[in-house]
């Protein structure tokens, strides 16, 4: 296939794509992110054993439950108030990269397509869980405050760390990780060879073979 | 380009990338780029609107409908900084003369930010009409289709710039 037609053919596909994938993944976003929102609550609960009670699902939501209680508006040392401070959490600000990446997947023409997915997913879950960290830290920063920042017993990242790991990881990966996978799998396909100007892969092969 | 280009690419794309963020969040810059500038997004998002829907009011970085009251408040992150910010490390990235990375990065800019008016508009009447679809499209679909956008202005350049070299091998 020209080039030209294979980029064109990808922009129509992924255009054309989007919106199933993303159909496809509000229906099974929760169970997608049932796997990290677990190991988040085990990591959290042992990172910050006297803050973090758990991380799990209320109903549709993900609710950050600390150790902390809430009085006049104010978070307090557990025992000072009647009522858990928790926050609410949205993984699907992080695990929607799961349909973008499906869309640019399979809107380019390749031999191989399941094994490379899969692969893709794999690659995605760990980014996912480092999203989920991130934005329960940047919730702890803001709804405790010195209460958390301050704990003598924990390693408590800086708070600019804590804004910029914010930033990368919920803001930015989530849309960069699956551009990213998808150039990396397929690097040797004749669209990002026409896209890159590099030769068609049976040339390069034929000068390989001659030197 | 090799694979030893790609993985160069990857790191410096990296280190630019996570230079410019921090940049971003340096409170002067903050106060004296990003904030002045969201706001002029807004007044460009109603300055558009208006000749079409006299109904819509914008102040700051809000858009807000007359009659319904209904508004939409322009924060970072729905700006197209965080956007122009992933083209320019890749553009800087890869390798090309500056003139053509001070073009790709000025026509991306463009390009970033005609889209980005769309999502503002698109999501002010969308939020008047469903809140819940309105926060689906805002949190997820709209995020896809800006970085695709990136994605594009990113290709045509990379093309751009291949068929130069080609040119020139030609020439020679």
């Amino acid at each position: 296939m020209q080039p030209d037609n294979a980029l064109r053919q990808f922009l129509l596909f992924a255009f054309v794509l989007l919106l199933p994938c993303f159909a496809l993944w509000t229906v099974a976003a929760q169970p997608l992110a049932m796997p990290v929102v677990g190991l988040a609550d085990l990591l959290l609960g042992a990172w910050f054993p006297s803050v973090v009670e758990s991380l799990s699902f209320h109903g549709g939501d993900v609710v950050l439950m600390t150790a902390f209680g809430e009085l006049d508006g104010k978070p307090v040392l557990p025992g000072q108030s009647e009522y858990q401070l928790g926050f609410s959490i949205n993984p699907g600000i992080l695990s929607y990269s799961f349909p973008f990446y499906a869309a640019l997947h399979f809107a380019t023409q390749k031999k191989e397509y399941l094994w490379n997915f899969l692969t893709g997913v794999m690659v995605l879950y760990p980014l996912f869980l480092v999203g989920v960290l991130s934005l329960c830290l940047k919730e702890l920063m803001l709804g405790l405050g010195p209460l958390f920042l301050d704990l003598p017993d924990s390693f408590i990242p800086n708070a600019n760390v804590i804004a910029l790991f914010y930033q990368l990881n919920v803001l930015i990966i989530p849309t960069i990780a699956p551009i990213a996978l998808w150039l990396w799998q397929n690097w040797d396909t004749p669209l990002l060879r026409g896209v890159f100007g590099r030769e068609p892969e049976a040339e390069e092969e034929a000068k390989t073979l001659l030197r | 380009m090799g694979t030893s280009s790609l993985k160069r690419f990857f790191l410096i794309f990296t280190v630019v990338l996570v230079a410019l963020f921090s940049l971003e969040m340096w409170n002067p810059v903050q106060a004296h780029v990003v904030v002045p500038f969201t706001g002029m997004l807004a007044s460009m998002s109603a300055a558009i609107l208006a000749p079409f829907d006299p109904n819509v009011l914008a102040y700051g970085k809000v858009l807000q409908f007359k009659d319904s009251g209904f508004a939409v408040s322009i924060e970072a992150g729905c700006n197209g900084v965080e956007a122009t910010i992933v083209l320019i490390a890749a553009v800087v990235a890869f390798p090309a003369s500056w003139k053509q990375r001070i073009a790709a990065i000025v026509g991306g800019f463009f390009a970033i930010q005609a889209l980005n008016l769309v999502r503002i508009i698109s999501l002010f009447y969308l939020g008047d009409w469903n809140l819940e679809v309105f926060s689906w499209v805002h949190l997820y679909l709209w995020p896809a289709l800006i970085m695709l956008d990136v994605l594009i202005v990113f290709i045509l350049y990379l093309r751009y710039l291949s068929r130069e070299r080609l040119e020139t091998a030609h020439a020679a």
